[in-house]
């Protein structure tokens, strides 16, 4: 079996305790793309940094062979010299250098006395572009003057300045539009057949489906299955990646749907550091008392946005009209938007959710804090109550109610945010991609939770970018595109087709 | 497996390195003097000088945990000793009202600095950096650049003066006792929900260490001339301060603040009001330090408090807050001021070259906050 280019057996990795990776082969060939297909928190993202360098040889266990001899990688460095090149779902640019000077970033062309190359650096720029039919650049243009699609490929582009043998792809699509998906996958195509290896790594089964060879699936840390697609369709990599009949993920709890009891109208948002551009395009909307409201759309479609916009915290300047059981409501900052019965969980836990340093228990309690405090004291043991409560009845696994909330797992930092915001009794609740990055086992228990609290008569706004989450829970769905709202479809058999070709018509028309 | 128990213990109790280390500064300086360094005259002389870098120290270190920083203090410390200097020198003030007004003043300017930050967004460094040029102008302007004196007696007292021994002896017991109590009524609220806490011996042990730390220096003290007034403010500003911190609301939200700004606004927290008060005791604070300096040189100059701001930035660091915001602690800030003091204090009594003073003080500094980030580094 000497014929593959890159060969893993028997990778192993712990984290204190907790095996994240138990024993995992891949194998690929030149000219061959393999799709990586797991859950979010299988362990797709740590086995790329073991394959990456990210974690060096010697920190975990098994073997790893590279053109038929071992890689002992201690670094990205390393592995990048070896010609293995990753390309982050966070593109890794620098958004003031111009394209030609981030295309060599570290891997500079130059002249005696390690002076920069430029003329070099531009023939050899004008050829990868080339290569990548990318023909109407202008290399000294900063990078942050082009959208998110000519970046992915400038990426791609690094990495081929670098010689690469092996692509890695994580999710590269996520913030692209349909137009631009197309280019890159006719790009990997054509890199394939010039031998160059991929391993592509999406949630998105069609583009597996469509440019992988070869599908490998890891759930919970452990190797399930390698198949070549032919023998594979998109249902049969989801039983493999979930492990049961999908229906199980979605507890359904019958609740009752009220009255309207909030309304959005004329939300419009405009972008921060470009006022005259809308990302919110005149969107109204209208919430029932215990309905699961979801919004679908594409990243970029201004959903986050919209719901940032409602909780008063959208950063750049936003005209919205607010009314709660029929009565107008003006909310300036989150501050007031609590004060009014509305919790947020944002989709960003390390940016806007948690703060590390605090513990558990003083995370949770972080927005209710002075309900706990008479005359600015707080009652050390009605907080540590109050919060031993809300570990115990939401079933976070943490070692001490008083450890670091840093140190939780991404399922269990999740749930403690939900305590947070639980506490403020809100009647409106706003999740922002609510499962990202957290492991099967917390999905069921947050959308569990979901189901109960939309019985209590709680209505939820749900905002998720995976359409069989909104599908499973949503009593309705939203479809946004290009910041307008494209469809207001209730969910009874609602199909993820009906739902896309909503969305789909009004990116292609941009 | 030893070394790395000690080094957890360490890493668990910051506090005890430092005041590992400050015992070593004490011990090599008490060598190099001929015993000279720890006695109760010069003991007094140093809790004395510590008082002021201390006094900021309090201040800042809120701004840091905030996630801000205020390079004006030293200037603020200056300008608002002078004001004091020229209100009972030049207009005749009283001490109290003159005490009062400063007070004031320097609340205003905090709140200056924090609107400054908080409403036109200008970083906190820059605005410390003007602050800092702005308010040693306003000095010099009010100053004609002399130095202004003699500042009224009972005002001397202020930083001169000395607490009564028998009173003194009570106030340290009455302490004592409290802390005693507080401990146990701690514990048994505790127990009573069932809340883990730390075995019994060790908080005893805790107790029996501050006690016979406490009458040490009493003894010390008193053997001179008693507690130095400014000391005994500085430690009721301790207290103050280490219950703000750890005991409410608003404690809660500095560290919720400058550990993650976004997540603090996103769960109702007023950011910017938590930021003017930080701010704002950083005025305050200014204002006692610079009266106290004021008192103690019996004069107020045009020159006074250049590099306050940097002695306190320093204690902070050296007593553990962290340069990203979030952590931080107003007894390590002390401790660390208290290290800055005794360098000053130690090498002045050798007769080290001011020049040699500056390069040991920044290098112990550096080397502080190196073992810091060693310490602190996870590896995996």
């Amino acid at each position: 079996m000497s014929d593959y280019l890159f060969d893993m057996r028997g990778i192993r990795k712990s984290f204190g305790g907790v095996r994240a990776l138990d024993g995992i082969d891949l194998q690929v060939r030149p000219g061959e793309c393999l799709g990586l297909c797991g859950e979010n928190g299988a362990g797709k993202s740590t086995l790329m940094k073991v394959l990456s360098g990210v974690y060096p040889y010697g920190t975990w266990e098994g073997e790893i062979h590279w053109q038929g001899k071992p890689l002992h990688a201690r670094s990205v460095r390393d592995s990048e010299q070896a010609g293995i090149v990753i390309i982050h779902q966070e593109l890794m640019l620098v958004p003031e250098l111009s394209v030609v000077e981030n295309l060599f970033l570290g891997n500079e062309l130059t002249l005696p006395g390690r002076r920069m190359d430029y003329e070099a650096m531009y023939a050899r720029a004008h050829a990868l572009l080339k290569e990548l039919q990318l023909d109407d650049v202008n290399l000294s243009l900063p990078v942050k003057a082009f959208g998110g699609g000519h970046q992915q490929l400038f990426e791609i582009a690094k990495a081929l300045a670098k010689d690469a043998r092996l692509l890695i792809f994580d999710e590269p699509t996520s913030s692209l539009s349909s137009k631009e998906i197309e280019v890159l996958l006719g790009i990997i195509e054509r890199l394939k057949q010039r031998g160059i290896a991929c391993i592509y790594i999406s949630h998105k089964l069609d583009e597996v489906a469509r440019i992988c060879d070869t599908v490998s699936v890891i759930r919970d840390g452990k190797h399930v299955a390698t198949k070549p697609m032919s023998e594979l369709d998109e249902d049969s990599i989801i039983a493999m990646m979930v492990g049961r009949r999908l229906e199980t993920l979605y507890p359904r709890v019958e609740h009752e749907i009220g009255e309207v009891v909030f309304e959005a109208r004329h939300v419009t948002c405009y972008d921060v550091s470009d006022p005259s551009r809308q990302r919110v395009k005149d969107v109204s909307f209208s919430l029932r008392r215990g309905e699961i409201l979801g919004i679908a759309g594409l990243v970029g479609a201004g959903r986050t946005e919209l719901v940032s916009a409602i909780f008063g915290a959208y950063p750049g300047r936003s005209q919205v009209e607010l009314y709660m059981d029929g009565k107008p409501l003006r909310i300036r900052s989150p501050r007031d938007a609590i004060r009014v019965g509305m919790g947020l969980v944002s989709e960003d836990r390390k940016r806007y959710g948690i703060v590390p340093m605090l513990g558990v228990d003083q995370n949770i309690t972080l927005a209710t804090l002075q309900h706990y405090a008479s005359a600015g004291h707080v009652d050390s043991g009605r907080e540590w109550s109050v919060a031993e409560a809300q570990i115990a009845s939401m079933h976070i696994k943490a070692s001490s109610a008083s450890l670091p909330i840093a140190n939780l797992s991404g399922g269990n930092q999740q749930k403690a945010l939900f305590s947070r915001m639980l506490l403020t009794r809100p009647r409106i609740l706003i999740l922002d991609e609510p499962t990202r990055g957290v492991d099967v086992g917390a999905k069921v228990d947050i959308y569990r939770l979901i189901f109960e609290l939309a019985k209590e008569g709680i209505s939820i706004i749900l905002v998720s970018s995976e359409l069989p989450e909104i599908l499973g829970t949503s009593d309705r769905v939203l479809v946004m595109g290009e910041g307008r709202l494209c469809a207001d479809l209730p969910n009874d058999g609602l199909t993820q087709e009906q739902v896309l070709a909503a969305a789909i018509p009004q990116a292609k028309r941009a | 497996m030893r070394a790395q128990e000690f080094r957890a213990l360490f890493v668990r109790y910051k506090i005890l390195a430092l005041l590992l280390a400050l015992a070593v500064i004490w011990i090599f300086f008490h060598i190099a003097t001929d015993g000279a360094f720890i006695s109760s005259r010069n003991l007094s002389n140093l809790l004395r000088q510590t008082s002021i870098t201390g006094m900021l120290a309090c201040g800042m270190v809120f701004v840091i945990i905030a996630g801000e920083i205020d390079l004006s203090v030293g200037s603020l410390l200056g300008l608002l000793g002078g004001i004091a200097a020229v209100m009972t020198v030049n207009l005749q003030w009283g001490s109290w009202p003159t005490v009062v007004a400063v007070l004031l003043l320097g609340l205003v300017a905090g709140l200056l600095n924090g609107f400054i930050v908080t409403r036109l967004r200008v970083p906190s460094f820059i605005v410390g950096l003007g602050g800092m040029l702005a308010f040693r102008g306003v000095l010099q302007g009010i100053t004609h650049g002399a130095t202004i004196a003699p500042v009224p007696a009972d005002m001397v007292y202020l930083a001169q003066g000395y607490v009564n021994q028998t009173l003194s002896s009570w106030l340290a017991a009455i302490i004592f006792f409290a802390l005693v109590v507080m401990t146990v009524a701690r514990r048994r609220r505790r127990a009573a929900l069932s809340i883990p806490q730390s075995a019994a011996w060790r908080d005893a042990l805790k107790l029996v260490a501050i006690g016979a730390v406490m009458a040490g220096f009493l003894v010390m003290l008193n053997r001179y001339n008693g507690v130095p007034l400014p000391v005994m403010i500085l430690l009721a500003l301790l207290a103050i301060f280490t219950y703000v911190g750890t005991q409410t609301v608003f404690g809660r939200h500095i560290y919720a603040v400058g550990g993650n700004m976004e997540a603090s606004r996103l769960s109702g927290i007023d950011v910017a009001g938590v930021k003017m008060v930080v701010f704002a005791l950083m005025g305050l604070m200014c204002a006692f330090a610079g009266i106290i300096n004021t008192a103690r040189l019996a004069a107020g100059s045009p020159s006074a408090g250049t590099n306050g701001e940097l002695d306190a930035i320093a204690a902070c660091f050296i007593g553990g807050a962290s340069m990203r915001g979030g952590a931080g602690t107003v007894h390590g800030a002390l401790i660390g001021a208290l290290v800055m003091a005794s360098l000053d204090n130690g090498m002045s009594m050798m007769d080290v070259d001011n020049y040699w003073q500056l390069i040991v003080k920044g290098s112990i500094l550096v080397i502080a906050v190196w073992v810091d980030v060693l310490s602190g580094t996870k590896r995996d």
